[in-house]
């Protein structure tokens, strides 16, 4: 037997060898980077737009994410410019923005926006946020709520006929994370920054008319950069807030429209029921995760180990017709739903459990599985499709079955 | 105190003060992603992002504890960033593991130097991510169980929950290796 110890000693003194003509690459490389003019360097791809539009759970920020890139690639501060406006007035008055409603069109979807209703503490922090997606951004799941308060996001799945409400640090943080990014005076830091870089052109055009708004187009500089290669800003000559952006890619040398973003009402109130969801209807089935413990401890075990035990006892529930311990293993799903979908069908027993395969867009695993059922007399063989299982959110040491049994 | 000299060097584009800063922690880094990535050609990649990230910005970075922390802790998340974006679970049969080499000319030269750390490799890479990155952040790295909490966003108690299963999962993998 190995101690601990040993264990411990020879993960320490572990040495790789280090093959000597990559290792002088990569720093010659790095000096090469280090030397370049600083003007010339590279932007790094925002990988955080693809991982983003990867995101089911993250694709309603797609709004987010395009003002924050806007700000992010323009180098507004030239103060050589003769303009009378600067972006400095926008990033100023912002910060007194309490309540913030925000449309956000996407040019080739349809005319139904993304909307998000922010309200911001008096020290300018994220409190409540409400997020209306429309059925384009998830066909499979249509249309959706999201509301976050108190640190808890609850998730709405009309068609679904579901509400979920989660308690993770990971999902709190995407979710300030993004919604802070709308923040104009958060992201002034990062407009300075840009102004260093020189990655995009900016042109400021203030109409003489003070009932049109200013306009500021910002052209990127650098070639697939950024998300998109134009932006421009319409800004409020009285109050200095921004109006609305509408963005461009470039596309077979042209300027094409992807998206517009628009701001409503400048701290105006919203009115607290706009972010709860306690008035939906009776019989939408609420699966809470933050008052009760869903799911399996994974322990010791590994995630395909857990994956087939958490399968096996749902399974065995169901013919124990214990439809309490199947529910709380499948998400939370209350024990008379599970009921009403599996109380008319007898499970007889389990035929098999197959190895899980890994489904990486839904982070989850495909644990697959034969349970001999017997329904309206008739005995047969059940392979579900879908049955999936994955860690529970904000519970990383559990795992939880999360779809792919019928009824639910 | 070097540290803060080298950055304050980097800033102002010092070339020695980037070989220096290299030579001081590339090695390291590169074995603490190995460890997390299963993969040296992948660790080597994630580290020289890490060191581009650095070039590109150091003088917008303020480094008050120490540059090997927060060179290790920009390691660690994009090695979970891939991983997420990879995979999202590392539980693999000692038969799929891949090998932890880079893709290089003379794959000798960079293979895992001693036949016991490539059992350990391959053990580990049948670990949950969390509890390989706790055990090799821990242990390689030398980080504390609050940095690490802070780092997987959780508590210090859960990380440490996951540093013991992982190394008592590690040991039992490892005996019962020994012991076939």
């Amino acid at each position: 037997m190995r101690p601990a110890e040993n264990i411990k000693r020879l993960i320490k003194n572990a040495k790789i060898k280090i093959n000597p003509k990559v290792k002088k690459a990569a720093l010659e490389e790095l000096i090469n980077e280090l030397e370049k003019p600083k003007q010339s360097k590279p932007t790094p791809r925002p990988d955080i737009w693809r991982i983003f539009m990867k995101n089911r759970m993250t694709k309603f920020a797609a709004a987010a994410v395009l003002v924050v890139a806007v700000l992010l690639s323009i180098t507004f501060l030239d103060q050589s410019a003769t303009s009378a406006y600067a972006i400095e007035q926008t990033i100023q008055v912002s910060h007194s923005v309490r309540y913030l409603h925000i449309k956000s069109f996407m040019a080739s979807m349809s005319d139904t926006p993304i909307e998000c209703w922010v309200e911001f503490d008096q020290s300018g922090q994220v409190k409540n946020v409400r997020i209306n997606k429309p059925a384009w951004m998830s066909p499979g799941d249509g249309e959706s709520v999201i509301v976050w308060k108190d640190n808890k996001m609850q998730l709405w799945v009309k068609k679904k006929n579901f509400l979920v409400t989660l308690k993770d640090k990971e999902v709190a943080a995407q979710m300030l994370s993004m919604v802070e990014q709308l923040d104009p005076k958060n992201a002034a830091a990062d407009i300075l920054q840009a102004q260093e870089k020189g990655d995009s052109e900016v042109e400021i055009q203030e109409p003489e008319n003070k009932a049109e708004p200013i306009v500021i187009t910002a052209t990127s500089l650098v070639e697939n950069g950024l998300p998109f290669q134009r932006a421009i800003l319409f800004v409020d000559q009285a109050t200095k807030l921004l109006n609305s952006v509408e963005t461009y890619q470039l596309k077979d040398g042209e300027y094409v429209h992807f998206s517009t973003i628009e701001f409503y009402d400048y701290n105006i109130p919203i009115d607290s029921e706009m972010f709860t969801l306690e008035n939906i209807p009776d019989d939408v089935m609420r699966m809470d995760q933050t008052t009760q413990q869903v799911g399996l401890e994974q322990g010791d075990l590994s995630d395909n180990e857990i994956a087939v035990k958490l399968i096996r006892q749902f399974l065995q529930a169901l013919i124990e017709k214990d439809y309490t311990k199947a529910g709380r293993l499948f998400s939370g799903v209350p024990a008379e739903r599970m009921e009403k979908a599996y109380g008319k069908i007898r499970f007889i027993k389990i035929i098999s459990i197959g190895e899980p395969t890994p489904k990486p867009e839904m982070r989850a695993l495909y644990v697959p599985c034969t349970v001999e059922i017997e329904e309206n007399g008739k005995i047969t063989q059940w392979h579900p499709e879908h049955s999936y299982v994955r860690q529970v959110h904000g519970q990383p040491e559990r795992w939880e079955i999360i779809g792919g049994f019928r009824g639910i | 105190m070097e540290d803060r000299r080298l950055i304050y060097k980097l800033n102002r584009g010092s070339r020695d003060a980037l070989c220096r800063i290299y030579e001081k922690y590339r090695d390291d880094l590169v074995r603490i992603a190995a460890g997390l990535l299963n993969n040296v050609g992948t660790a080597e990649d994630v580290v020289q992002d890490v060191f581009l990230m650095l070039v590109h910005s150091a003088d917008k970075y303020k480094i008050r504890k120490n540059l090997k922390g927060y060179l290790t802790t920009c390691v660690a998340n994009k090695a979970r960033n891939l991983n997420r974006g990879k995979c999202p679970q590392n539980s693999v049969s000692l038969d799929d593991v891949e090998p932890a080499t880079s893709n290089c000319e003379a794959p000798d030269q960079c293979m895992i130097c001693d036949e016991d750390f490539q059992q350990v490799y391959k053990a580990m890479a049948q670990l949950p991510y969390e509890q390989k990155e706790a055990v090799i952040l821990h242990i390689q790295a030398k980080m504390k169980f609050r940095e690490i909490a802070k780092l997987q966003t959780t508590s210090t108690k859960t990380t440490l929950s996951r540093y013991n299963y992982g190394l008592n999962k590690l040991r039992s993998m490892l005996n019962s290796e020994v012991e076939k």
